[in-house]
């Protein structure tokens, strides 16, 4: 317990007691004017919200590392994770707005007319949101275990303490104002030190125009190594590999429960437009920044610490090795560090990096604070998908209609609190990087998702037999792949478990649509509501004529 | 509630998906294009990036930001034309939005 830790448990308490008081600030005023003075927050602030609610662990925590390991092959993360707003955006937010319902499965189970459909999206969105949270555990694990220097299993312990406390508090998760502060404090907790860096290295502060040059640098390094230079592409992976991932990434955006919740929140199809782009903007931020985060770390390791005398290796190596992810051992013999004998785990790279660059206490503080925003607003937003899942869709509309209010709370709670231990549990042992188990949840809502969404919106025909079989197909036929490539080397054109989704996606494509077709057609009132989502706001379609509705002064 | 020319709301869908799809050319050029050929675009550098690295790590990202944005004030200036104005944007809504 030295200083460090002082000041980073201060910088983390402190940026809890903003996000507290907002919340607090909030509550009071909602029960005055606030309802009555109109509720539209602006479009930049709801943008700056969506930044934050989807900027989890993976994103702040393990993407960075992961392109620093990966070198060009890591970019898939990179553009999988920004593209898919433009397949969300265009394709399905404003749309499934117009629509006007609140979670994903209702909007599934009465588009298609189904309380089965309503029940397998309630189980998939269990599914798709459990696995993510896995990952965002996995990441309080790294940030805990480095603060109190304790092995990460026991940090993710006390993360998964905190988490249930956190989601079932409730009222921090929704408000857009505690959601915006912790954006800017993610934010600059993460450009900070990027920027920091690029001073260091390179006498210029802006990392986006002067890290090429390192990036160069780097490939020379490798090249008197002998080892295949950083830059050059699809040196760990196969090029369909990097198409799949991209592709499961960006399809799995516009997938996902918890993402697409919060364009149901905006105030017209209008703001989902613009929400979208005010968050793409605020999260390339992040996005543009990660890939020069990395080829910074990954020069100061080979340039300050690779090659250092094994018995006079920095302070900062030996907390990260009491976690558990960071190994240093002087293989050869010959009493220095060589690089290849320096492993380094995905997920502590950016934590590590500001104490390796030795950008002092603050900034060191703040990254942690950064992170644990990241992953506990993105883990409060999967438990409260989870538990609407199961005790709205599941509990309240297909199994007890009659239920009281006061049970439905409970079992939310409960749902709450089983979910996370029982993600913790698997967290323990995480059974990937970050990155890889966030990937999966991708994978998982490219394959179920993405395809009931896309048809459900844009192809009247599409009925619930369709939807049923296409959902399940691609449940069964994504887990099957990333079971299959993960454990049993098995791959096609080398497409490994992170890029499973393309599969299920095909297969729940057609699988919609050979159904769909070989059975009757959806009622006319439901191919009339599928119709109308074409259209804006204004424009109603009902018995095949469009109707405008006037809102304004001209009637 | 008045009836709309069919005609004129078939153009509007029209307008509307033709842009669309413009932009997912686009955006499949920048990324999947580039991914693509990735081996003969990197012989290029730019700004101290072989291109396709500079397009993974920098380029693509850009382009889409740009679009969402271009896309947002198409769409508006295509609703404005239609005769759609946000004055009864603001009336629909009322009763539609859960609190945030």
């Amino acid at each position: 317990m030295d200083t460090q830790f002082f000041v980073s448990l201060l910088v983390i308490l402190a940026s809890f007691a903003i996000y507290i008081g907002i919340a607090i600030y909030n509550k009071a005023r909602a029960t005055s004017e606030f309802y009555v003075a109109g509720r539209g927050v602006p479009a930049v602030f709801n943008g700056m919200a969506i930044g934050a609610d989807w900027m989890s662990a993976a994103s702040f925590i393990g993407m960075a590392g992961t392109i620093m390991l990966l070198g060009y092959d890591g970019l898939a993360y990179i553009m999988g994770w920004t593209g898919g707003y433009l397949l969300l955006t265009f394709l399905l937010a404003p749309q499934l707005r117009k629509y006007g319902r609140y979670t994903v499965p209702e909007f599934i189970g009465d588009r298609y007319d189904s309380h089965l459909a309503r029940f397998i999206a309630a189980i998939c969105t269990i599914i798709i949101s459990f696995t993510y949270s896995i990952g965002q555990l996995s990441g309080s694990g790294v940030v805990i275990g480095r603060l109190f220097e304790i092995d990460a299993k026991l940090g993710t312990m006390i993360g998964v303490i905190l988490i249930a406390f956190y989601a079932a508090f409730g009222g921090m998760k929704g408000i857009t104002w505690t959601q915006v502060a912790q954006y800017l404090i993610l934010i600059s907790a993460y450009l900070i030190p990027v920027i920091f860096m690029s001073l260091q290295l390179t006498g210029n502060p802006i990392p986006w125009i002067s890290y090429g040059e390192i990036v160069g640098k780097m490939g020379e390094l490798d090249r008197e190594l002998g080892i295949s230079e950083y830059f050059a592409p699809f040196t760990n992976d196969t090029k369909w590999q990097f198409i799949a991932l991209m592709l499961t990434l960006m399809a799995g955006t516009a997938g996902l429960p918890h993402v697409i919740v919060r364009f149901y929140t905006v105030s017209s199809m209008k703001a989902a437009r613009w929400s979208g782009a005010w968050a793409l903007l605020f999260i390339g931020l992040l996005y543009l920044s990660a890939p020069a985060y990395a080829a910074f770390s990954r020069f100061i390791l080979m340039t300050n610490v690779a090659g250092s005398k094994i018995t006079e290796l920095p302070e900062w190596t030996q907390p990260w090795i009491d976690t558990g992810r960071l190994q240093l051992a002087d293989e050869n013999g010959d009493g220095i560090l060589q690089w290849n004998e320096l492993i380094i785990s995905n997920d502590i790279v950016v934590m590590a990096t500001p104490e390796i660059a030795n950008l002092g206490v603050f900034v060191i503080g703040l990254v942690a604070a950064g992170a644990m925003a990241a992953a506990l607003s993105t883990a409060g937003g999967l438990m409260i998908a989870i538990s609407s899942s199961f005790a709205h869709d599941i509990y309240y509309r297909v199994w007890k209609p009659e239920a009281t209010e006061k049970t439905r709370l409970n079992v939310a709670r409960w749902s709450i609190a089983i979910a996370t231990l029982l993600a913790g549990l698997i967290a323990l042992n995480p059974p990937g990087a970050i990155t890889q188990i966030v990937a999966w949840a991708f994978a998982l809502a490219t394959g179920t998702f993405f395809p009931a969404l896309v048809l459900g919106v844009w192809w009247k025909r599409s009925n619930s037999k369709g939807v049923i079989a296409g959902l399940l197909v691609g449940l069964i036929f994504t887990f099957s792949y990333i079971f299959a490539a993960k454990y049993g080397g098995f791959t096609i054109l080398g497409i490994t478990d992170t890029g499973a989704g393309i599969f299920g996606a095909v297969a729940a494509f057609l699988t919609n649509i050979i159904v769909s077709l070989t059975t009757e057609e959806p009622s006319k009132k439901i191919q009339e509501e599928v119709m109308d989502l074409r259209y804006s706001e204004q424009m109603v379609f009902k018995d095949g004529e469009v109707w405008m509705v006037n809102g304004n002064k001209k009637t | 509630m008045k009836k709309m020319d069919r005609k004129l709301a078939n153009r509007y869908f029209k307008e509307r998906t033709r842009y669309m799809i413009i932009y997912f050319v686009v955006w499949f050029i920048v990324s999947y294009g580039v991914v693509l050929f990735a081996e003969p675009l990197s012989g290029f550098t730019l700004n101290g990036y072989p291109f396709h690295y500079f397009m993974g790590a920098q380029g693509a990202i850009v382009t889409f930001i740009i679009l969402l944005f271009i896309n947002a004030s198409v769409s508006d200036a295509i609703d404005k034309k239609y005769g759609i104005t946000d004055s009864s944007d603001k009336r629909l809504r009322r009763g539609k939005v859960i609190n945030n």
